[in-house]
Order: C-alpha cells, then sequence, then structure tokens
C-alpha cells in the first residue's frame, strides 16, 4: 500500500533524475539533429508504454476510461491553445525570440504535471505500478532535461541556473502525483477516470508533440527504431510486475 | 469434416466483414492533401490501438515471447521496406507516387501478416465450444471493419477505388480462414506459437505507423492536428475493442 509519503519520496526522484540531464550541456547546433530526435524519440516510446501499462490495469469500465481518456486529450489542447505552446519547436526553439525559453520551461512544466498524474495513479492502483511508472519517468526524464538544458544555456544561463530551472520544470511531478494519489485514494470510483485522463494526456503529448519533434530531426527509420524499441522495453518490464 | 467447413465458413465470415470498413469512403468523394494527412492519422490511430490490444493479449500468455515476436516483427517490416524501396523504385518516375505505392502495399503486407495471428485465434477458440466459438467469431469480424477503415484510409487516399479498397481489406484478411482451420486441428501445436504470432503482428503494426504511416500525416498537416486525431482515433480503437471482448 502506498503512503502519501511513497508517493512523494518515488515523484520526486523521477524529477529528479532530471540532475544528470541539466548538467549535460546540449547542442542544438546543426550536427547534432539527429540525437535531439533520437532523444525525443526515446521518450515517446517510453511515454507510449507506460500508457500501455496504464490501460491495462481495468478492463470493467471502458467507457468510463475511454471519457477520462478524451478529457485528457482535451486538456493537453486546451494548454497549448491558451499558451500558445503548439507554435513552439520543442527541440529548436526560436533564439531571437525572448519569450522561446520561458514558453519551453511552460512546456516542460506541464509535461511533468501530466507524468506527476500519471505516476499519482498508478501509486493508488499498486505501489509496485507506481515505482514502476516513477522509474520509467525517471529515465525519461534524463534526456527531456537534456533538451531543456541546451536551449537555456543558449539562451545565456549557466550551469548552476540552468540545473535550477530544469528541477524547478518538476516540481508539478511530484505535487500532481500526491493530489492524484489522495484523490484516487479518497474517492476510489474516480479510479478509471484518472486512468484514463492520464492516458489520454499521455497520448496526445507523444502524438503532438515528442514524435513530430523528433521526425524533425531525423530520419523516419531511425526515429521508429528507437520509439518501437523503447515502447516494446517498457511493455515487457511492465508485464512482469506482480 | 463438417466441422473443418464450419471453421473455414467462420473465418470467411469475418475476412469479408473487414470489407465493410471500405464503406465509409462512399462518403468522400474528393481527396485533398489536407484529407490524406488525417486518413493517415486515422489509419495509425486505429492501427496503434489495435496493436495496443494485441500487445495486450500477448503478454497475457508471454511476455518475452511477445517481445521476441515483436522485434521480429520490427525486423521484417525493415527488410520488407528496403526491399520495396530497391526493387520498385523507378528513377525518374513521379517521386510522390512511388512513396504511396510503397506504403500501400506495406499496409496491405503487415495486415495480412496479422491476419495469420488472428486466424490461429479463431481456430484455437473453436476448442472451447460452439457458443465460445460464435462469440470469437462475431466478435473478430466486427473488430475487423475498423482495420478496414485504416487499409482503405491509406488506399483510398493514393487514389483507389472504392470497391478495390473494400477487395484489399477482404485479401488482407484472407489469411484468417486458411489459419483457421490448421489451428484448430493442431491446437496444442499452435498454441505456444501464439504469443510470438501475437507479438511479431503488433511489432510490425507499430513500426509501420511509426515508419511510414505518421511521419506521412504529419507531413500533411499541423503537428496538433495530425496528432489529435491520431490520439482520439487510438482511443476509440482501445475502447471498441474492450466493448467487444466483452
Amino acid at each position: 500500500m502506498a503512503t502519501p509519503l511513497i508517493v512523494l519520496l518515488y515523484a520526486s526522484i523521477a524529477a529528479l533524475s532530471a540532475i544528470p540531464g541539466g548538467l549535460v550541456r546540449w547542442s542544438t547546433e546543426p550536427g547534432r539533429d539527429r540525437w535531439l530526435g533520437w532523444a525525443h524519440a526515446l521518450a515517446a516510446g517510453g511515454m507510449l508504454g507506460a500508457a500501455f501499462v496504464l490501460t491495462g490495469v481495468s478492463d470493467a469500465t471502458a467507457v468510463a476510461g475511454a471519457i477520462g481518456a478524451v478529457l485528457g486529450v482535451g486538456f493537453i489542447v486546451a494548454t497549448h491553445s491558451v499558451t500558445r505552446l503548439e507554435t513552439l519547436d520543442l527541440s529548436r526553439p526560436d533564439r531571437k525570440d525572448p519569450t522561446a525559453a520561458p514558453r519551453l520551461m511552460a512546456l516542460h512544466a506541464l509535461h511533468a504535471c501530466t507524468e506527476g498524474v500519471a505516476i499519482g495513479v498508478a501509486m493508488a492502483v499498486d505501489l509496485s505500478l507506481g515505482v514502476f511508472m516513477a522509474i520509467a519517468i525517471a529515465v525519461h526524464n534524463v534526456p527531456e532535461a537534456a533538451l531543456l538544458s541546451g536551449a537555456t544555456r543558449e539562451q545565456g544561463a549557466g550551469r548552476a541556473g540552468t540545473v535550477g530551472k530544469v528541477v524547478l520544470s518538476n516540481v508539478g511531478q511530484p505535487a500532481l502525483a500526491v493530489v492524484t494519489w489522495f484523490v484516487v485514494a479518497t474517492v476510489p470510483a474516480s479510479l478509471p477516470w484518472v486512468l484514463g485522463f492520464a492516458v489520454g494526456a499521455l497520448l496526445n503529448l507523444v502524438m503532438t508533440e515528442l514524435l513530430p519533434a523528433s521526425y524533425r530531426e531525423a530520419g523516419s527509420t531511425s526515429i521508429a527504431l528507437v520509439a518501437s524499441v523503447a515502447l516494446a522495453l517498457v511493455v515487457l518490464l511492465g508485464g512482469i510486475l506482480p | 469434416m463438417r466441422d473443418v467447413t464450419l471453421v473455414f465458413a467462420y473465418g470467411l465470415i469475418t475476412a469479408l466483414a473487414t470489407g465493410l470498413g471500405a464503406l465509409p469512403f462512399l462518403l468522400v468523394r474528393t481527396v485533398s492533401g489536407r484529407m490524406v494527412g488525417r486518413l493517415n492519422a486515422v489509419a495509425s490511430g486505429l492501427m496503434l490501438g489495435a496493436s495496443f490490444g494485441l500487445l495486450a493479449e500477448g503478454t497475457r500468455f508471454g511476455g518475452w515471447q511477445t517481445f521476441s515476436g515483436g522485434l521480429l516483427g520490427v525486423l521484417f517490416i525493415l527488410v520488407t521496406n528496403r526491399y520495396l524501396r530497391e526493387h520498385h523504385a523507378h528513377p525518374g518516375g513521379p517521386a510522390g507516387k512511388e512513396d504511396g505505392l510503397r506504403r500501400m502495399v506495406l499496409i496491405v503486407t503487415v495486415m495480412t501478416v496479422h491476419s495469420l495471428a488472428e486466424g490461429v485465434a479463431i481456430g484455437a477458440s473453436f476448442g472451447g465450444g460452439m457458443v465460445l466459438a460464435t462469440f470469437i467469431t462475431v466478435a473478430i469480424a466486427v473488430h475487423n471493419i475498423p482495420e478496414g477503415v485504416a487499409i482503405s484510409a491509406v488506399l483510398r487516399s493514393n487514389g483507389v477505388s472504392v470497391p478495390r479498397c473494400a477487395g484489399w481489406s477482404i485479401v488482407s484478411s484472407l489469411p484468417q480462414p486458411v489459419m483457421a482451420v490448421p489451428a484448430f486441428l493442431f491446437v496444442e501445436a499452435f498454441a505456444p506459437a501464439l504469443p510470438y504470432g501475437i507479438g511479431f503482428a503488433a511489432g510490425a503494426m507499430v513500426f509501420m505507423v511509426l515508419l511510414e504511416i505518421l511521419p506521412e500525416a504529419y507531413g500533411k498537416g499541423s503537428a496538433r492536428e495530425i496528432g489529435t486525431i491520431t490520439t482520439l482515433s487510438m482511443i476509440a480503437m482501445m475502447l471498441f475493442q474492450k466493448l467487444v471482448a466483452g
């Protein structure tokens, strides 16, 4: 049985795993494009896998799950519209645009919140599923942080400042994980809805941001390979869970 | 003998049902560039949703078997795609048309391979008695319709006529009756191979979507529009499968 402290602990570990990524000085210069693409593809495959593992949790409440998923999609679409983030290129923000770096931060914060919901709902289902989800998201946070740090350093921030910003952008992860866990623990009937919401939001992040960004940076063969192998590994590991 | 005919007939019904997937395209008169993107997005979502269903089924039998089958499926598409690029490229021909043709061959191949696994599932289900078999046949027949939609979406956006879309959809499902019979007769021999086959089908489908169908779709619309259509189609397919499976 997960407790709020355990949820907080694992979600924080996931958030802090961004630090090594933040220390990397990731060049957004041409020539490094493919690595950017592969990092995004890795994150996309991992997120698809996480969404798959969550869909396997409850079978009896398919309709509630689907409605929750559509709400999750709607949430991402709405936040994109409000923040005008859909016009932002995830891997190479416009250097002349002073709002690009803060908007990229906001975009990462939005990802972190969505991932926090996924960790929280997984924790509410089962401790081992929750720990699994936290680890999967921790791994996926490393390349994500490296991408953000590249863009932030380019805007003139120092190493400490960059790591600070990267960690700050992940604060939503433990916060939303605890809130989500608390909601599901208090109102168990909300589980299929929240599960669906997490799945829909994760899938839509993959389809509207991570995958399109990765195809812009590298050939579709390598992107498809990295993403499908990442998905397969997460599905395999998710299947080993008790 | 009568049983074998029945198994084949049931398999054939599910194959014919796939052709129904072409019917919605009677309503779509002209196919503009934007529509091509959207249709490919719908096809991607339906196939990713179907793969999630396959993965759920396969991992119930065995995670490692499904995983290794999946990797083989990826390899299969990689090799097939390379072969199609090398042997069917006519220098000087219109590049877009070549790509479209390759995509059409790929999707029909992938869906045909994937019906091999479904055929085995139909045949194996007859071991559980007529009621179960009828139920599973109806379920697979219904579930074939959106797969027909996915195939027709790719074919139709390349200018193939609706009756031909229906024809190719049915062809892609013909392995179902063919495979159902041996699977029914030799259930013990086929059962251990099932997770590998299911994994193979899922891996091939996911990889083909990521390799060919999605990049094509993103090239024809905004990432937000294409991505959201893909996600919603995927959710619809997963819901549909769960409802059909009861």
